[in-house]
Parts: C-alpha cells; sequence; structure tokens
C-alpha cells in the first residue's frame, strides 16, 4: 500500500486543535486494506515463520517441564519449607498483571473517552488473553496434586463437602476465571465486524467459512450496530470494576494471610497500579516491533505511544510510591516483624533482587518525564523491556523475601530455582508468542470499524451527538473540514 | 514355637535345622504350660505333627495342626508374656486376651556399651513397631533414647547381613548354620588338645550374665584362651581414675536429684552417659523450680554439649586444660575451707581474674556451701588422673553417699579396652593368637589406627566375626555369622546399676540371625541349646528364677534387688595427691582435636539408620554428615568458610572434614564426632559424613593435642535443618532480637520476685475481629512444653518419626530444607557470641485456636476440630502449601515427592499402622497424636468411664526424658496441661497475632551464681 | 447497474449503495419518512444519528444485563452461605460460618460475570446472531458493506414496498446502484 509519510508529530497539543489520530491519506478503503493485508497474506513471511517456529519449540519446553513436574512431583522446583510459594506463584502474578492493559485499555480508556485507545486496543485485548491463559497455568500445575484441582470448583463431589469460600485462593479462581470469560468475550465481540470484513474480503472458500462462521453472520445492520453498541458500552462498564478487582483479589493472596511482608492493606491499589504498569509495558514491548513490521506507523502513532508512554510514567510512579510508603508502614506500624521484612527486602540475602525491582519500576522509568523518551520507538522499547523485568522482580521480592525469613528465625531459609523452575518460566513466554503470532497472522489486529470511525474520511460530521453509545467523542468541524477534505 | 518357626522358614530361604527348632518348640512349652493334660496331649501328637510339619501342609494336617496351635495358644493367652503364634496364620481359636490389631506391649532391654536400657516394645500383630523407654527401668524411668527407639527400624533393615558367609580363598560361599556347628565342635575338640592356646574372643562390652556365663565355660575348658574386650568409647578412664584413689575398680552412680551444685567438666552428664536417662529426669524434676529451690550446674568443657547448653555457668576450655581447672577448683575449695587430702589443693594453675579462676571461685565457692550436696563429674573422655583428684575432691565435699555412690564394676580384672586390643594386635602379628572369633563389634574398623588391625585380622588364619551387618570388619573374616537383633532373640542383659533384665524376643529371627550367646554355646559344646535355653538356664542358676520369677521378669522387664551393691570404699591415703602432681605437669599444648562420640551414629554402629541420620545434631543441628567443628574466633584466624573442607593432621595421620563454625566451642579446639564415613556401612551410611578413625589411636583416642589444620579450598554443603545458608549479620541481629519473646527466660529469683515475668513480653496485645467460634468438644486437647525442663536431646523428633511414619527425605533434601520432623527443637544462642547460651525450644503443631493455616485452604483441607485440634485431611489434600506459607511457626510439612517408593517391603514392617502412610503433594503436620487420644478415647467409652489425666501420651511427650512435654485436656480443671497453662511462668509464643495455640510454653528458669544472692546456692 | 440478479426465487427486497454517512443518513431518514418499516442500512462502522434517521427505538439491552448481575449477586451469597453455613459447615480459624465481607469477592465476580453474559448473549439473540445465511450475502458489492461502503435495503415483505417506486425512492434519495435481492 502507500508509502506514509512519517515520521510526522502528531503529539503536540496545539489547543482548539484536536490532533489527528490517524496520520496520512487514510480513508475507510486504505485501512481496510492496511489492515486486512497482513491476515490475508497467502504465506507467511520468513521472519513469521522464524519467530513462529521459536516460539513454537518454547511452547513443547514448555509442555515437557509439566510433564515432568507431574510425573516428579513438586520437588522438582526449588520450593522449600519454608519458602512455599516460588517461580509458579511469582510468574502467575506476573502475567495476571500483564492481562490488565488489554481490558483496561478497552474499557475504561473506552469510557474516558480516549479515541487514541482505537488503533492499540485489539492488540492489547489479544494480549490480555493470551497473558491470562499464561497466568492461569501456573497455579493450575503449581498445586500437589493437579489431578484433584475441580475441588476447588463448588461441585458436588463423593466427599460431599464444599470448598472453603474463606480462602484466598478461592476467590482468585472465581476473579481469574471472570476475567477471562469478560476479557474474551469484550475482545471477540469487538472483533466480530471486523471478521465480517475479512469473510468479505476472503478469496478462498475456507477463509471465507471460517470467518464467516467467526463473523456470526454479521451483515453492518443499523439496527445491529445499535445493540452491539449498547452491548459493547455494558461490557466496558462491566469490565471497569472488574479490572480493578482481578488483582485487588490476586494481591488478597498475599495481603489476606499473615505473613510480614504479604500482610498490608495498600496491596489491592499497589498491585492495580503495578498490573497496569506491567500491561502498558508489555503493550509497548509487543507492539513497537509489530507496527514497525507491519508499517503500521500511520494507525499506531508517535501519539499513542506518548500517551501509553505517559500512562507507564504514572503508573510507575505510584508502583514507586508503593514501595517506598511500604517502608513507611512497616516502620510506622511499630510492628518488629514488619520492620524486618522490609529492611531484610533491602538489605537481606536477597537485595539483589530488591534493589534491581526498585531501579527497573521506580527509576528507569522516570526518564519518560522527557519528551525524547516517549518519542524514540528504540528507547521506548528499551525502557519497556526493562519494567516487564521489574515487575516480574517486584513479584519475586514479594513472594521469596517475605517467605524465606518470617516470624521464627529457626525456620528461616533461603529459596533457589532449579532448572525446570527456569524452563517453566522460559516456556510460558513461548506459549505467549505462539498464541500471539497465529493472532498476528489469522486475526485484524487493528480494530477497523473503530479507527474507521474516528477519521475524517468517515464523515462524521453529521448529526447531533449524543452521550451515552458515542463513544468517539466529538471531532471539531473546522479541524475535520481541513483534514477532509 | 517351631510352628511358626517351621513357617517362617518356609517363607525365609534358610531352612536351617527346622528339627532342632521342633524341639525346642516343645521344651518351651513344657515350661511354659505345666498342665499334664496339654503335656499328654502335647506328647501323643507330637510325632504326627512333627512329621505334619515337614509335609507339605495339605488341609487335613493343617487341621489337625492348627488344633495344636490353639490349644498352646490358649494358653499363652494366659500369660502376660509374648507367645501368640498368631503372626503366622490364621487362628482356628482366638487366644483370650488376644485381639487383632490391638497393639500388645512387651517388655525387653536393649544393650549399648555394656549397659541395658529397659524398652518395652510395641507389637502389632506381630511386628514390633515401636520402642518406649519402661518405666519400672531405672536406666529408663519410661523414656528411651534416639538409638533404642530407632532399633526398630534397624531390626527391619533390608541390608542386615541375611545368610552367613564363608571366605577362603578369596572364595564366597554361603554355608548353613548346621555347617558352622559342625565347624565349631572340630574346632573345640581341636582347641581343647592344646588348651585353647592361639584362641582368642574380641567381644563387644556386654552385661549379659549369659554371656559371662558362657565365658567362664570357656575359659574353663580352654585355659589358655583370651578373651578381650573393646568398645571404641569406652568409660574405661573413669574405672581407672577410680581405681588410682580407692584400689578397686568402682563404677560411679550418680544422683543429680540429690545436688545442689554440680560442676561438670568436660562431661555430658545429660546425654553421653549410659545413665544419662535418668540424669535428664532427676535434672529436669529439679529444674522447674517449683520448690523455691533448683540445683545449679557449672559446666567447663571444650566442645557445646547438652549439658553445657543446660548449665548456669559455662566456661569453654580446651580439654587438655581441664585439669588445670580442676586443680584449681581444688584449690579454692580448699581456701573455702574443704579439707582436701595431702598433696591437693595446693597448687592454682590459672591466675586470679582470668575467666577460668573466676569460674573457679564462684563453683568452688558454691560447692563449699553445700559441701555433700555438691558433685563433681568428669567426662569420659579426661585422663584417669582427673577423675581421681575429682572422686577426691567429691570425697572432700562428702558427696559420696549422697550425690555419688560407687559399686563395685562389673568384671573387675578385665583389662581396658584400649589395652586389651593393642595386645590383642600385637598377638596376631606375632602369630600367638592363631584363631579369633570376634562377637559383635567392628574393631577392624574402629580399633586405634596404629595397630593396624584390619591387615592383621585379614592375616589371621581363622577368623569368625558374628554381626548384624556384613561391616568392614566380617569382609576380612574367614566366617560372617549373621547376628540375630535385640529384639529377635532370647538373651538378658543388666543395668548401668546391674538392674537385670531379660530380653525376650518380638519376632522370629527375620534373616536367621542367633545371638552371640547361641554361638558361644556352639563353641563350648552346647550347640543344641537355645538362646531361650541358655537365658532360662543362667536364670535359673544365678537368681533361682522360677516359672513365677520368670513370668514376672517378662512383663515387668527387670528382676527387682538386682542392682550391683553400693560399697563404701575407703579413700587410699596419698594417691589424689599423686594424680593431682601428675595432672599439674601436664602441660598446656596446641591445638586440640576432640574425637567424640556422634549424638546420632555414636561410634558408628547406627550409621545406617535413616532416622538417625536425619535427625539434626542438637547443637549444629548437622544432618547426614559429621563436621569439624570450629569456634568462630578459630574459623575467622584460620580463614575457614563454614562448609569449607578441612585437613586435620596429627602424628602424620590426617582427615579430612567440612568445617563448621559453632559459636561457643573453646578456642584452639577443632571437634569431629566418630561414626561417620563408613566404607561398608550400607547405602543409607553410605556417603554421610567422614571417618575420623584414621587419625585416632590409642593415646589420642579423646584428644590429640598439637593437631595441624589446613585449608583445602574444596567446599561440602553441608545439610543443616536451622540456617540453611551462612546467615548475614542482619538476620543475626534480628535473631538475637527475637530470641527474647520466643524464649522467655528469668533466673530464679527474678522468677520469685516477678512471678508473671513471662506474661504480655509482646509488642501488640491482639483483639479478636470478629465473634470466634466457641469449640464444643468434650475434650479441649492442649500441650504445655517446660522450657526449663527441655535439655534439646531431641528424642522427641524420633518418638514422633517412628509413630507417625514420617518419611527420610535423605541430605540433598534436607539441604534443599525438606526435612520432615513433624516436631523439632529449635536451636537458639543467646547472649555475648564469644560466650553464648543455647537454648532449646521443642516446636510441634501449636493447634492454634485461631489457626492461620486453616482459613486460607481452598479446598477445607485443614479445619478445626470441636475438641480444638488443628486437623489436616490427607486425602482432600491438593498440595497449595498456601497453609504452610500462612503457619507463623512454619511446622507444616509438605511432601514434595513420594518418599515412601524407596522404602524396603521389610522396613515398611515398621509402619504404624494406626497412621496414614501421606503420599506425594500433600501437606501434612503434627496431629498431637491423633490415634492414641482416639484410642484413649475408645478404651474409656468401653470401660465406661471418664478419660484419666495422663492416659493419653503423645509419642514426644511419651519418650521426653526430662517430662518437660505435657499433654491433656483443658476441660478438666485439675488435669496437669490445665495447671500448667494456668502457671505463671506459661505463655504462648506470637501470642501478639492471636493465634490462640494450645500449645504454651513455660518460661525457663536459670540459676546462675550472684543472681541468687553472693555464694548461697539454689535458694 | 451490471448487478441485476437474474429472475430465480422471489424478490427479498431492494438494496441501494452509498458513497458517504451523509448521503446514507440522509437516504435512510427518507425511507423512514416514506412510511417505511422492514428496512435497514448497512454501514461498515456505527454512525451516530443513523437511530433517530432509521427512528430505533432504544434498546432494553442494559435491563438483561441487571437481570444477569442480579442473578450472579443472589447466586454467589446464596451459594456460599448454603454450602459452608447450611449444608456442610466446618470450623475454620474459629470463623463464623458466614461472614459477609469474606463472601465480597465472589459475589463480585459472579455478578459480573453473569451481567456480561447478560449483555453479550442478550445482544446476539436480539440481533437474531448468528445467522450465518441472509440474502444480502448473494449480492456481491454488498461485500463492501463491511469495508467502504454504505447500504439500504428496503424488504419486499415491507407493506409499502412496490419494486418500481421503492426503486424511485432510494435512486431519488441518491442510491446507486440499486439491485434487486433474491429470497
Amino acid at each position: 500500500m502507500s508509502a506514509v509519510p512519517l515520521p510526522l508529530d502528531n503529539t503536540l497539543e496545539a489547543p482548539g486543535t484536536r490532533a489527528p489520530l490517524v496520520l496520512g491519506t487514510s480513508d475507510l478503503a486504505s485501512i481496510t486494506e492496511q489492515v486486512c493485508e497482513i491476515a490475508e497474506r497467502p504465506r507467511p513471511s520468513r521472519e513469521w515463520l522464524l519467530a513462529f517456529g521459536i516460539s513454537a519449540s518454547v511452547t513443547a519446553v514448555l509442555f515437557a517441564m509439566v510433564g515432568y513436574l507431574v510425573w516428579h512431583g513438586i520437588g522438582v522446583w526449588g520450593v522449600n519449607q519454608p519458602v512455599a510459594w516460588g517461580f509458579a506463584i511469582i510468574n502467575f502474578v506476573f502475567w495476571v498483571g500483564i492481562g490488565h492493559a488489554g481490558t483496561l485499555i478497552s474499557a475504561i480508556l473506552f469510557l474516558f473517552r480516549q479515541k487514541w485507545r482505537t488503533s492499540i486496543n485489539r492488540f492489547a485485548e489479544a494480549m490480555t488473553i493470551f497473558a491470562v491463559i499464561c497466568a492461569g497455568l501456573f497455579p493450575a500445575i503449581h498445586v500437589g496434586r493437579p489431578w484433584f484441582e475441580y475441588w476447588l470448583a463448588p461441585l458436588p463431589n463423593q466427599m460431599q463437602m464444599w470448598p472453603n469460600f474463606r480462602s484466598p485462593l478461592l476467590w482468585d479462581v472465581f476473579a481469574v476465571s471472570t476475567y477471562f470469560t469478560v476479557s474474551l468475550m469484550f475482545w471477540y465481540m469487538g472483533m466480530v465486524p471486523d471478521l465480517a470484513t475479512l469473510r468479505d474480503r476472503a478469496t478462498s472458500k475456507i477463509r471465507q467459512i471460517a470467518y464467516g462462521i467467526a463473523s456470526l453472520g454479521w451483515r453492518g445492520s443499523g439496527r445491529h450496530w445499535h445493540r452491539y453498541e449498547r452491548a459493547y458500552l455494558l461490557l466496558a462498564a462491566l469490565a471497569t470494576p472488574l479490572v480493578l478487582s482481578v488483582h485487588s483479589v490476586v494481591s488478597f493472596d498475599f495481603a489476606v494471610s499473615q505473613l510480614p511482608g504479604w500482610h498490608a492493606t495498600i496491596f489491592p491499589p499497589y498491585f492495580v497500579a503495578g498490573a497496569i504498569f506491567s500491561g502498558f509495558a508489555m503493550v509497548l514491548t509487543l507492539l513497537l516491533p509489530v507496527r514497525r513490521i507491519f508499517k503500521l506507523e500511520s494507525l499506531i502513532t508517535p501519539r499513542h505511544l506518548d500517551n501509553m508512554a505517559k500512562i507507564i510514567l504514572a503508573t510507575g510512579s505510584m508502583v514507586g510510591y508503593s514501595y517506598i510508603i511500604e517502608f513507611f508502614v512497616a516502620w510506622y506500624s511499630g510492628n518488629p516483624y514488619e520492620g524486618f521484612t522490609f529492611l531484610n527486602r533491602a538489605l537481606g540475602p536477597y537485595a539483589w533482587s530488591y534493589w534491581i525491582m526498585f531501579t527497573c519500576n521506580a527509576i528507569i522509568p522516570q526518564l519518560l518525564w522527557f519528551k525524547r523518551f516517549r518519542q524514540s520507538p528504540w528507547l521506548l522499547l528499551v525502557i519497556s523491556i526493562f519494567v516487564n523485568i521489574g515487575m516480574w522482580f517486584e513479584r519475586f521480592v514479594i513472594v521469596v523475601t517475605s517467605l524465606s525469613r518470617d516470624f521464627l528465625p529457626s525456620s528461616w531459609g533461603y529459596y533457589m530455582p532449579t532448572w525446570v523452575d527456569a524452563l517453566t518460566f522460559l516456556g510460558s513466554f513461548g506459549l505467549f508468542f505462539t498464541l500471539f503470532l497465529l493472532f498476528l497472522r489469522y486475526l485484524p489486529i487493528v480494530a477497523m470499524a473503530e479507527v474507521k470511525s474516528v477519521i475524517p474520511a468517515a464523515g462524521l460530521e453529521l448529526g447531533p451527538h449524543h452521550g451515552h453509545g458515542q463513544y468517539w467523542g466529538e471531532i471539531p468541524h473546522q479541524h475535520d473540514e481541513q483534514e477532509g477534505r | 514355637m517351631n510352628a511358626r518357626v517351621r513357617l517362617a522358614a518356609g517363607v525365609t530361604h534358610s531352612n536351617a535345622g527346622g528339627s532342632r527348632v521342633g524341639r525346642r518348640y516343645w521344651r518351651s512349652l513344657e515350661e511354659l504350660a505345666d498342665s499334664p493334660a496339654f503335656r499328654t496331649m502335647v506328647e501323643q501328637e507330637f510325632p504326627g505333627l512333627a512329621e505334619e510339619l515337614e509335609a507339605p501342609a495339605t488341609a487335613a494336617t493343617r487341621r489337625s495342626f492348627l488344633k495344636v496351635m490353639a490349644a498352646s495358644l490358649a494358653l499363652a493367652g494366659l500369660t502376660s508374656c509374648r507367645w501368640p503364634k498368631e503372626r503366622i496364620m490364621p487362628f482356628a481359636y482366638r487366644p483370650e486376651g488376644y485381639v487383632p490389631g490391638v497393639p500388645q506391649i512387651f517388655a525387653t532391654a536393649l544393650e549399648l556399651g555394656g549397659a541395658a536400657l529397659g524398652v518395652l516394645v510395641k507389637s502389632v500383630d506381630g511386628r514390633p513397631i515401636k520402642v518406649e523407654g519402661n518405666p519400672l527401668h531405672p536406666a529408663s524411668l519410661g523414656a528411651a533414647s534416639p538409638w533404642a527407639q530407632a532399633a526398630v527400624l534397624e531390626l527391619y533393615d533390608p541390608e542386615r547381613s541375611t545368610t552367613l558367609v564363608r571366605r577362603e580363598g578369596g572364595q564366597r560361599r554361603v554355608p548353613t548354620w548346621d555347617d558352622f556347628v559342625a565347624f565349631a565342635a572340630e574346632q573345640a575338640t581341636a582347641l581343647r588338645q592344646r588348651g585353647g592356646r592361639g584362641f582368642a574372643v574380641l567381644a563387644e562390652a556386654t552385661s549379659s550374665p549369659t554371656v559371662a556365663m558362657l565365658r567362664h565355660a570357656l575359659l574353663g575348658m580352654l585355659p589358655a584362651a583370651r578373651w578381650v574386650e573393646y568398645e571404641p568409647v569406652s568409660r574405661d578412664a573413669e574405672r581407672a581414675g577410680l581405681a588410682q584413689v580407692y584400689g578397686t575398680s568402682l563404677r560411679a552412680l550418680l544422683h543429680l536429684d540429690q545436688a545442689r551444685v554440680i560442676v561438670a567438666m568436660d562431661s555430658d552428664v545429660l546425654y553421653g552417659h549410659p545413665e544419662a536417662l535418668r540424669h535428664a529426669r532427676e535434672w529436669g524434676a529439679a529444674r522447674r523450680g517449683d520448690g523455691g529451690a533448683m540445683p545449679r550446674l557449672y559446666a567447663a568443657e571444650a566442645l557445646l554439649s547438652l549439658t553445657g547448653s543446660a548449665s548456669d555457668h559455662r566456661l569453654a576450655l580446651p580439654a587438655g586444660r581441664i585439669g588445670a581447672l580442676l586443680l584449681q577448683l581444688a584449690a579454692e575449695a580448699a581456701r573455702a575451707g574443704v579439707l582436701l587430702p595431702a598433696g591437693l589443693g595446693t597448687v592454682s594453675p590459672f591466675t586470679a581474674g582470668t575467666p577460668e579462676a573466676d569460674f573457679a571461685v564462684r563453683a568452688a565457692g558454691d560447692l563449699a556451701q553445700v559441701r555433700e550436696r555438691g558433685l563433681v563429674v568428669v567426662g569420659p573422655g579426661q585422663p584417669a588422673e582427673v577423675h581421681a583428684v575429682a572422686a577426691a575432691l567429691n570425697e572432700a565435699l562428702g558427696s559420696r553417699g549422697t550425690t555419688v555412690t560407687y559399686t563395685i564394676a562389673p568384671d573387675p580384672e578385665r583389662r581396658p579396652h584400649l589395652e586389651a586390643v593393642a595386645e590383642l594386635s600385637a598377638s596376631l602379628a606375632d602369630g600367638t593368637t592363631e584363631a579369633l572369633w570376634i562377637l559383635g563389634g567392628n574393631p577392624a574398623w574402629d580399633a586405634p589406627a596404629e595397630l593396624e588391625f584390619a591387615q592383621r585380622l585379614a592375616a589371621c588364619p581363622q577368623t569368625v566375626h558374628l554381626s548384624l551387618y556384613e561391616n568392614e570388619t566380617s569382609r576380612l573374616c574367614r566366617w560372617h555369622l549373621p547376628r540375630a537383633h535385640a529384639l529377635e532373640s532370647w538373651g538378658d542383659a543388666r543395668a548401668w546399676d546391674g538392674t537385670l533384665s531379660v530380653v525376650q524376643p518380638l519376632i522370629e529371627p527375620l534373616y536367621g540371625g542367633r545371638s552371640p550367646a547361641e554361638v558361644l554355646a556352639a563353641l563350648v559344646g552346647e550347640p543344641a541349646l537355645s538362646a531361650y535355653d541358655l537365658t532360662r538356664r543362667t536364670f535359673a542358676s544365678q537368681w533361682g528364677g522360677g516359672e513365677d520369677a520368670w513370668r514376672r521378669a517378662l512383663s515387668d522387664g527387670i528382676v527387682a534387688n538386682t542392682a550391683y551393691a553400693t560399697v563404701t570404699p575407703r579413700l587410699l591415703g596419698d594417691a589424689a595427691g599423686e594424680a593431682g602432681g601428675r595432672l599439674a605437669v601436664r602441660p598446656a599444648s596446641g591445638r586440640e582435636l576432640i574425637l567424640y562420640p556422634d549424638a546420632k551414629v555414636f561410634d558408628g554402629r547406627f550409621a545406617n539408620s535413616g532416622w538417625l541420620q536425619e535427625l539434626p545434631d542438637p547443637i549444629t543441628t548437622l544432618t547426614w554428615d559429621n563436621a569439624a567443628t570450629l569456634a568462630p574466633e578459630d574459623a575467622q584466624e584460620l580463614r575457614v568458610k563454614h562448609g569449607e573442607v578441612v585437613r586435620i593432621t596429627h602424628g602424620g595421620r590426617s582427615v579430612e572434614a567440612p568445617a563448621c563454625v559453632v559459636p561457643g566451642q573453646a578456642r584452639g579446639v577443632v571437634g569431629l564426632a566418630l561414626g561417620y564415613g563408613r566404607e561398608a556401612g550400607g547405602s543409607v551410611a553410605a556417603g554421610a559424613g567422614v571417618d575420623a578413625y584414621p587419625v585416632r589411636t590409642a593415646a589420642t583416642a579423646y584428644l590429640a593435642s598439637g593437631v595441624e589444620v589446613q585449608r583445602t579450598g574444596r567446599r561440602r554443603l553441608l545439610a543443616t535443618t536451622q540456617e540453611h545458608h551462612v546467615i548475614d549479620t542482619l538476620g543475626m541481629a534480628e535473631r538475637g532480637r527475637r530470641v527474647g519473646s520466643l524464649i522467655r527466660e528469668a533466673s530464679l529469683n527474678e522468677f520469685q520476685r516477678h512471678p508473671e515475668f513471662a506474661k504480655n513480653a509482646t509488642w501488640s496485645q491482639a483483639r479478636p475481629l470478629w465473634q470466634e467460634i466457641e469449640l464444643k468438644g468434650e475434650h479441649q486437647w492442649a500441650m504445655a512444653i517446660d522450657l526449663s525442663a527441655c535439655i534439646g536431646c531431641g528424642a522427641c523428633t524420633i518418638a514422633c518419626q517412628a509413630e507417625n511414619n514420617i518419611p527420610v527425605v535423605g541430605r540433598k533434601q534436607v539441604a534443599r530444607g525438606r526435612e520432615m520432623h513433624w516436631i523439632r527443637v529449635d536451636r537458639y544462642f543467646a547472649g555475648d557470641p564469644s560466650d553464648p547460651q543455647v537454648r532449646f525450644q521443642p516446636m510441634p503443631c501449636q493447634h492454634c485456636e485461631n489457626a492461620p493455616c486453616e482459613s486460607v485452604c481452598p479446598v477445607a483441607a485443614t479445619v478445626h476440630s470441636e475438641e480444638g485440634l488443628n486437623q489436616m485431611v490427607y486425602n482432600r489434600c491438593v498440595g497449595t502449601r498456601y497453609c504452610s506459607n500462612n503457619c507463623p511457626y512454619k511446622v507444616r510439612r509438605f511432601n514434595f515427592f513420594n518418599n515412601f517408593t524407596k522404602v524396603a517391603a521389610t522396613t515398611r514392617m515398621a509402619f504404624n499402622p494406626e497412621v496414614t502412610v501421606r503420599g506425594r503433594g500433600v501437606m501434612e503436620k503434627c496431629t498431637f497424636c491423633i490415634q492414641r487420644i482416639e484410642a484413649g478415647k475408645t478404651a474409656a467409652k468401653n470401660e465406661r468411664r471418664p478419660l484419666r489425666d495422663g492416659e493419653i501420651v503423645p509419642a514426644c511427650a511419651q519418650t521426653c526424658p526430662t517430662r518437660a512435654i505435657v499433654f491433656g485436656d483443658l476441660k478438666d480443671p485439675s488435669s496437669e496441661v490445665s495447671r500448667l497453662h494456668r502457671h505463671p511462668r506459661s505463655y504462648g509464643i506470637l501470642e501478639e497475632i492471636d493465634t490462640k495455640p494450645r500449645t504454651l510454653y513455660l518460661a525457663k528458669l536459670t540459676n546462675p551464681h550472684g543472681a541468687a544472692g553472693e555464694g548461697e546456692a539454689s535458694s | 447497474m451490471s448487478d441485476r440478479t437474474d429472475a430465480k426465487g422471489s424478490l427479498w427486497g431492494l438494496l441501494a449503495e452509498y458513497e458517504t454517512v451523509p448521503s446514507v443518513l440522509d437516504a435512510a431518514t427518507r425511507v423512514r419518512e416514506a412510511g417505511y418499516t422492514h428496512f435497514d442500512v448497512h454501514t461498515p462502522i456505527p454512525i451516530h444519528g443513523l437511530d433517530e434517521a432509521m427512528g430505533i427505538k432504544v434498546s432494553r439491552l442494559p435491563w438483561l444485563a441487571f437481570g444477569g448481575g442480579a442473578a450472579g449477586a443472589t447466586a454467589g451469597l446464596l451459594l456460599q452461605w448454603w454450602t459452608n453455613a447450611v449444608d456442610y459447615p466446618f470450623i475454620i480459624s474459629a470463623k463464623p460460618y458466614f461472614g459477609l465481607p469474606a463472601a465480597i469477592p465472589v459475589t463480585f465476580e459472579l455478578t459480573v460475570l453473569l451481567a456480561a453474559i447478560g449483555a453479550f448473549a442478550g445482544m446476539l439473540v436480539a440481533n437474531g446472531l448468528p445467522q450465518f445465511h441472509h440474502p444480502l450475502f448473494r449480492v456481491e458489492r454488498f461485500r463492501r458493506a463491511s469495508s467502504d461502503r454504505f447500504f439500504i435495503s428496503v424488504e419486499a415483505r415491507d407493506p409499502k414496498f412496490d419494486a418500481a417506486s421503492t426503486r424511485a425512492l432510494l435512486e431519488a434519495s441518491g442510491g446507486a446502484p440499486v439491485v434487486e435481492v433474491e429470497g
């Protein structure tokens, strides 16, 4: 398709004029073209094949490790007494955290009428789904007898007893599964019109049937659109508290216990901020290469990057603040066990992990105050990767340092992961990227219908504006005039 | 009995001497049941029966056979003894008083180093599964040492030798017992001709009167034969020392309950002593400060021992200086007005103001105060002179008769072990001994290094070795004979104080082994006599015991009034002075190496026991290893890190061992435990620790002075159950801060001034956030652990392991922090690091009323019972391990692997059928021995009576030598546990987080000098 | 205009194509004002003002979602109360068998879950989706309805439908081409 004149700075905040969200000469057809051709290439590019080959084989490693684990027992991991939770739970929280950006972008930014979200939400939602899949894997395999996991569900069973609803782990089961279901619905629903587009452009019978089924026979009916928007709005409204609740509930696993370093009331907000933080970082980490490879610079513009960078900066600062306030609370509570736990984090045997966390999460993102760092995709990529590392270590610090030294010094211990731990963690990335590459290959990676409706060419300047349902906010007329012609 | 044996023979491969056993069966029954009716029936039945037994069991023969069995069993049922034959075949009629599945208790005795410990063995359907102390036995008083308790595991050890072995010209044949009996007979005749010249028996120490009788028979038959007794770890020095001052070989009996001031000189009276269990009981009883008084203990020692840990004043002093300190003590005592024999109390090796001098001043002052209530006791490692002076000091204090009494040492003419084995080795070298029979022991491995006993043994033309295992010695002997385990064979043994016990088997020999008595009998020409016959004969001839006495002996486990008579020896005029003189000239010497018997595997004989290998060393918490213990200062000076392998050299002999830094150890001392590094110790012992015997000569059996210690740079990961990693200063400081609130303590008179000192010693008070459910059970179980009594011996850990089928996970897993013990003994160092105090705290599940573990379990696998137990439901557990994370006491244990797949079938016989064997992936923890609780409740219900307090005793409390652990019902206000929970000293640890533990601790009381007012002790 | 499908089967209706949003909005208004009821607009993007233009009444979907949510909340609370406090109570850390604070997370999640399902499923049902066959799919040009073109379809079953006059109306409103769609 036509080369896009870039870079073009659309990040300036000129009062009065609304910055364009899509650059270059985009009209409805060109957007369709631009997005669909990615999914319509007759054969995948060599890069895709290479990437897919790698991630698929790493996934194979994951399944090998899971098999090995189930065969031999949890002992093949590094967990011990007192550190009975190790990589598995760390990875779980890590992935769940990442799984927050998608729905957040879709739902919350949607309610806030941040129309710039349209270019990235599909992408972010996909990431959410895959991250939650990876997350769900870990609690599933980390228990001693996975074959009895169904006992966590309130099913009538031969023991005639029920799960213990007072346990945060059970809350977790409900929270994560609900989150996954709702996110999936949200994602899929948003994708239906675009799937219809693919269906209508399909050349081969298989594609036609596949996309035909997937798009449920969508035909862009005005009446359908009406209810569709309603439903979408409702889902957004429901997903928003859900996003906030999920990581809060995850944080309950820790906050509700009595363990120094876990037993903290600031966990829910702190975890949610961290989740958004890591989620956006991961979106950037994925988006930047994809944007470059598939030449989506005109849809995913510097402004998008700029906004995401700002969110990362904001949430990163919240996280940094939490780190500091934790120390204050530990000291101010007068609880000697809390006090020691935090000293021990910063100065104890695991100090290295604490300072990796602190540097990556609280210090490095501060660079985003400078516009240059928000502008350069490369610097953004580096920073976002640091944030990912930092957020993994945050969970490591929370889980391991607290457990390794709790109340009785006699039972203090030290946790060392084994090669199985490491490969399983690596493998989860394999699974994540495999799913992601499939998404890139076969699904509309940008929400066409939504993007189209925010470009001037859509010519939506007519008609009175209505509050609800009108989710893309208004576009100042004079501005659209210039752009439109 | 032959019925059992025949069938046992049927199952086990060896079918040795069926007919012989046949005869034995009837003999024993005659003695058992003198009913003529039965005899006649037997008489007529016998021939047929014998045939039937040889014949393959057809239905018909089986039926008639069962008739006889039933008859005999009916009789057996009447006795309180061990005759029921249920373990071999189903009953035609159930004998009275026997209910299948209901455990039976039999009294017997286990011997270690020539001193018997009376035990009660629980047997379920013919399988002995648990060893517990015999309350009637003077050395046990109901407690059992870890060694005794591990006997069950040893019994079922699949690696015990299962066959006789004959080695000739590099060939290894497997003969039968009959072959051996024949061989013995021809030996006997050959030897008789030359009067036994060139023949020697090397026996491990035994107190068995039967063995003694056979020995006399043997020496009578072969006057020129030599009988040698050897124990690598012996108390000969004490014996020699007493001989020096009293002129005769004596054995000392200590009475800590009489003592108000005890000065332990390099002596671990509370653990490393044949009567340690009794000492511990007396100590534990005296130290609770109830009567407002308690004994004060001074300890001077090189290595940190349990006695030193329990002491009120401890002086870390190289073992070589103990003698000097004793002289100083004598001098101070003299100054304090104690009248000493001539030549004593004249020299003061230490200049005033040094810690040694101060220690001596205080100790002597207190001794002088309490006079005959004082006691000076010296460890077995110290030279005879030190014992001599100590004895003189006790004599001068007037303690003899109160805190210490003497009996004539058994076998007074016996040569000291080390000399005896040296002479034997020499005679092997010069060929004067050409036939050597070794009864038990492992001299090829543990004889003094310079004797090169192994080579000489290998060179000896005719050697016979009777042993439980085919060990280092067996491999060098022409004949190896499998020994019957103490739980498999008849025998007799005497306690340290002489009390006689009959050893009765709990089960037929699993591997067809025989006892030393039987082997000797074969030699002296009584091969037909079984161990039972021999024992019975001894019993009859020496104690004139008829049937009733015999039965009483069997059911009680002791024969009353058989203790050695107390003697009142007279001090030889100046012997003590001379001994003191010899001490005074002993110079202080360079770095010391102390070779001590290990707290777990002793001299190495228990090395193949997984329970003992995995039992943490009380001081270092080290498992599966021995290590070169070093004082922190020495480690710094030598630039040696914890776990770094060092080479210890003395007189050209050297051993390499990983270093282990132990605060409180004397500077300039390296400690290394014996008993590890076995070559032929079995698969469990393999790879555990290093062998210290190569540096152990007769002269340095305990102490080698002037050793070299070099670094090797290599490291070995030491599997400790505390400080799994080297602990940093931050953690160290915090631990120091916390100990005070975890283990609360006060001196005796602080306690008298503030009885409630242990209460509210936490940083905050917890308030419940909700309306708590109150428990409606008819009992409310609880535990109380008195830290004043606990000496940290770890007997509870083993008892729990045996009772609850707790798996052994092995070195690697322990190093990872995955040990499974349900009750651990936490060890803390408190106070000044250079002179630390050691504190112990047994830590079982606290059974919190607000158990944090319960609320976090998603599947309700751990819930609370109405009787206040925190219950773990194994088959409901999915293994999230969340409960463990949320347990503030970290007493929960997770099965990271299936820990029982590798357990041999024989070893599985040791399992307690009352307790689930846990599979992989489930959590487990202390249950307060719920199986015992339920058994007790059932018994009470059947007898339509309320439960009695103390009727239900968990394994840990049952075996605790100091009775520190008490279990009972809080609903009963008069119960002991209720009383202790109300006790001013009681407190719950971490009560500030509102867990409401059902296990309360009683704060520790100490009785340091000065704190109790200058001079006056124990007030 | 080459798109006239040959006369097989009955006539389903007419389909008019438009270039821009304004034109289709204008056309929709006209068709509605002409009194048609069985007509529809097909657009690649949701368009504002279209509801008014077509005279679509506000959907009652929110009530469905609310119903789902209410059901979820009740189910959640009842489930936890009945299982833990009635059917199989066990003592956990001396805590009440049923405590509202502990019950909130699960209740909340179930509320959201069922509400979301209500909204999503409700939307599909109300829209008669999935519907894999529809006469319009026969029209080749209609494929652009999901990309860059706007359509108005008037169904033959509409009482006011008349092949000629309706076509005239559509063409007059700027629909080009206007094609007949076979049923």
